[in-house]
């Protein structure tokens, strides 16, 4: 019994006595950097072996309040830049913002090639359900409303649209079989996860939909640190833009 | 690769809010049972709300009510140098109130079973509130109080809804198994998905078993 | 030595009930209230303890006021002065016969009251062991015992015997008036059995909804039907 107790306390006093890392950053950043910026981190920390990095990935939208909500989050990549630009102006952000790619939208199936009848492959009858990204938070899935507004598509597929919570899980929803087709991210189809699907994915045209110009800030909480400076340099380097432009993300 | 962290900070989480449910728990189950004013059955009503409310609503209204952003969030800023949101301190508070009727309930239905006339001799014999609570009541619940430990730590390793809403999603921070479970899933990692998703499917199925035993061997007459 | 004088409204299952008693017990009596069920018998009890209080009244033993709803006095069950053998037995289920005894204790007072008790009720082989494992009678006088050891001045029986058969009452009843001897107590037995009222007291209060209807010594007070009753019973 006393030994009990004791564990129990040790267990008290050790959950509040947590030290801090002060050569961490917790990244904020969309989901369809999920790949990218895995691969960007982790040449990122061969060449700074004692830097710890951690990713929450999650839609631009919804990360977006909870860094307005005070969220301890040093760096915040969006898919959208109008959410860095405005934790700017609220003096939430603390550098400039950087523009790190421009967001481009596909049709991705593993049920017919979308590449035959482009857009109106979502027409298909084997196509019942089709997932895109929730627009309220999900940049993304704004320019795909978009997109199928501006095909004058958006009537016919309205009942068919199921809703991802982030571009990932969007894209877990195809994949999983939950949708037969839908709107992803092309960074997503190029990912190494979805490039070994039976898959195939047609790229929308950038004039369907108002650009997604992307881009990534330093925030308030990490204003003295210096590895999300590092990083941020690291980012704007040659190295790392090839890698983003790998995945799609090409800043023209 | 499956990571210990969210794995440590779930255990840490259940063990604080099922030891700090304990202590608040016991005095209110126990005002409940004996106390003669009316207003005891919306304490009741509202202790049972966790169970039916939809963990997102209890989430919502905790988040409206820590964030630094509204009058409570910043006074606990402001005095106690505490944030409630996105960090553990912040879960542990959305665990008690999210669990608070797995330990309330057995405790209280517990003490309820209870004939009145050992609290009533246990008075007779000189004996206050306290020492017969300590030395009569409490241990004549062994069962009910395993019950209630049992669950509430259980039922705080489950949560998501809430612990997503109030605690975001924070490597070594807020990020418990249940929401690691998620990420995972979105990322489509399956094989570690399936990893956390096992380990809480056994917990819970371990769970179960424990306190069905232990109520077992209550009904014949085994003490534990 | 105690002087009771209490009025309260009660409500049953058979309606609502005025309950308004008075009277007093000398030192060292041995009384019982005799009644039929629903008479009020229990309620007085508690009031005496201070388990229950009256709409108004006044409760004193020896000079020293218990209750008085016009000064605002009610002395917690804690501090009064007082044993009571619960119709239940509330033997504490988690302690042995000796811990239920120990419990009992007052903060410093010698534990050599616990073995004396034991003794006396022929308990002492059994003092290790838990209420659940305890027959009826046993029970019995284990809850007696612990009435007993803080030495109080009052003892109050609540239908102790009613979960016996004769035999065992008989004992029982050897074993109350041992005790009420013993410790020069002033006794108030409830009980519905004409045989062990008549054994025991010294005096009987006939109760029926909530009043004292007559008292006296126990041949005088029952009624002829009863005494009746008792003879039935005697040539059986």
């Amino acid at each position: 019994m006393k030994k009990i107790i004791f564990l129990l306390l040790f267990v008290i006093t050790t959950t509040f006595l947590r030290g801090q890392h002060s050569d961490a950053i917790l990244i904020a950043a969309a989901s369809d950097l999920k790949f990218a910026l895995d691969s960007v981190i982790t040449v990122f920390k061969k060449a700074n072996p004692g830097a710890r990095i951690e990713v929450t990935y999650g839609s631009s939208g919804k990360l977006f309040e909870q860094i307005s909500q005070t969220a301890p989050f040093d760096l915040f990549f969006s898919a959208d830049i109008e959410y860095p630009l405005t934790l700017k102006k609220k003096g939430i952000a603390v550098s400039e913002v950087y523009t790190y790619g421009i967001g481009r939208i596909v049709i991705w199936s593993n049920v017919l090639d979308p590449n035959k009848e482009q857009i109106n492959s979502l027409l298909d009858k084997m196509v019942n359900k089709i997932a895109i990204a929730n627009p309220q938070h999900a940049p993304y899935g704004r320019r795909a409303e978009e997109a199928l507004k501006h095909y004058k598509v958006y009537e016919n597929v309205k009942s068919k649209l199921v809703y991802g919570e982030n571009i990932s899980q969007t894209a877990q929803f195809i994949t999983a079989g939950a949708a037969d087709a839908g709107i992803i991210a092309l960074s997503l189809a190029l990912s190494p996860a979805m490039k070994k699907l039976d898959g195939h994915y047609y790229v929308i045209p950038g004039n369907a939909h108002k650009p997604l110009e992307q881009g990534f800030v330093i925030l308030k909480k990490a204003e003295q640190n210096s590895v999300a400076v590092a990083f941020k340099d690291f980012v704007l380097g040659t190295e790392a833009t090839k890698i983003l432009g790998y995945f799609g993300f090409n800043k023209k | 690769m499956l990571q210990w962290d969210p794995f440590i900070l779930t255990f840490k989480l259940a063990t604080v809010t099922t030891v700090i449910l304990f202590l608040l728990s016991v005095p209110l189950a126990y005002w409940l049972t004996y106390s003669r004013y009316k207003i005891k059955y919306v304490i009741e009503a509202l202790v049972s709300l966790p169970l039916i409310l939809p963990p997102s609503v209890l989430g919502f209204y905790l988040l409206l009510a820590f964030s630094p952003q509204n009058a409570f969030g910043k006074f606990l800023e402001q005095y106690f140098d505490l944030r409630l949101v996105f960090t553990f301190e912040g879960l542990i508070v959305a665990s008690i109130l999210y669990s608070l009727p797995f330990m309330v309930q057995p405790i209280h239905n517990g003490l309820k079973l209870l004939p009145l006339s050992l609290v009533e001799a246990s008075y007779t014999l000189g004996k206050g509130r306290l020492t017969t609570l300590l030395r009569v009541l409490l241990p004549n619940i062994r069962t009910s109080l395993i019950t209630a430990f049992v669950l509430s730590f259980a039922h705080t390793v489950g949560e998501f809804g809430v612990v997503l809403m109030v605690g975001g999603n924070i490597p070594r921070e807020t990020r418990v198994v249940s929401i690691a479970l998620y990420d995972e899933v979105e990322a489509m990692n399956y094989e570690q998905a399936n990893l956390y998703a096992v380990t809480l499917l056994l917990f819970a199925f371990l769970t179960l078993l424990i306190v069905y035993l232990v109520n077992y061997r209550s009904r014949l007459g085994k003490v534990i | 030595m105690i002087e009771v004088s209490i009025k309260k409204k009660l409500f049953s299952a058979l309606g609502k009930m005025q309950l308004d008693v008075e009277f007093t017990i000398q030192e060292g009596e041995l009384v019982t209230l005799y009644g039929p069920s629903g008479a009020g018998k229990t309620t007085v009890l508690r009031m005496l303890c201070g388990l229950s209080s009256p709409d108004e009244g006044r409760i004193s033993v020896r000079g020293q006021p218990w209750l008085d709803s016009a000064k605002k006095i009610n002395l917690k069950p804690q501090h009064r002065d007082i044993g009571i053998v619960f119709q239940d037995y509330a033997l504490f289920p988690n302690l042995t016969v000796k811990e239920n005894l120990r419990y009992a204790l007052k903060k410093d007072q010698p534990g050599a009251i616990v073995s004396e008790l034991l003794e006396m009720m022929e308990l002492t082989n059994l003092h290790d062991k838990k209420p659940e494992l305890l027959s009826g009678g046993q029970r019995q006088r284990v809850a007696l015992a612990r009435a007993i050891v803080r030495k109080p001045k009052i003892l109050l029986l609540d239908e102790p015997m009613s979960a016996l058969d004769t035999t065992l009452r008989l004992k029982i009843q050897d074993y109350i008036l041992r005790v009420h001897e013993q410790f020069k107590l002033t006794t108030i037995l409830v009980s519905h059995d004409i045989m062990e009222v008549i054994r025991l007291s010294n005096r009987v209060f006939l109760m029926d909804h909530g009043k004292i209807i007559s008292h006296g010594g126990p041949t005088e007070i029952l009624p002829i039907e009863s005494l009746k009753q008792m003879v039935g019973k005697l040539l059986d």
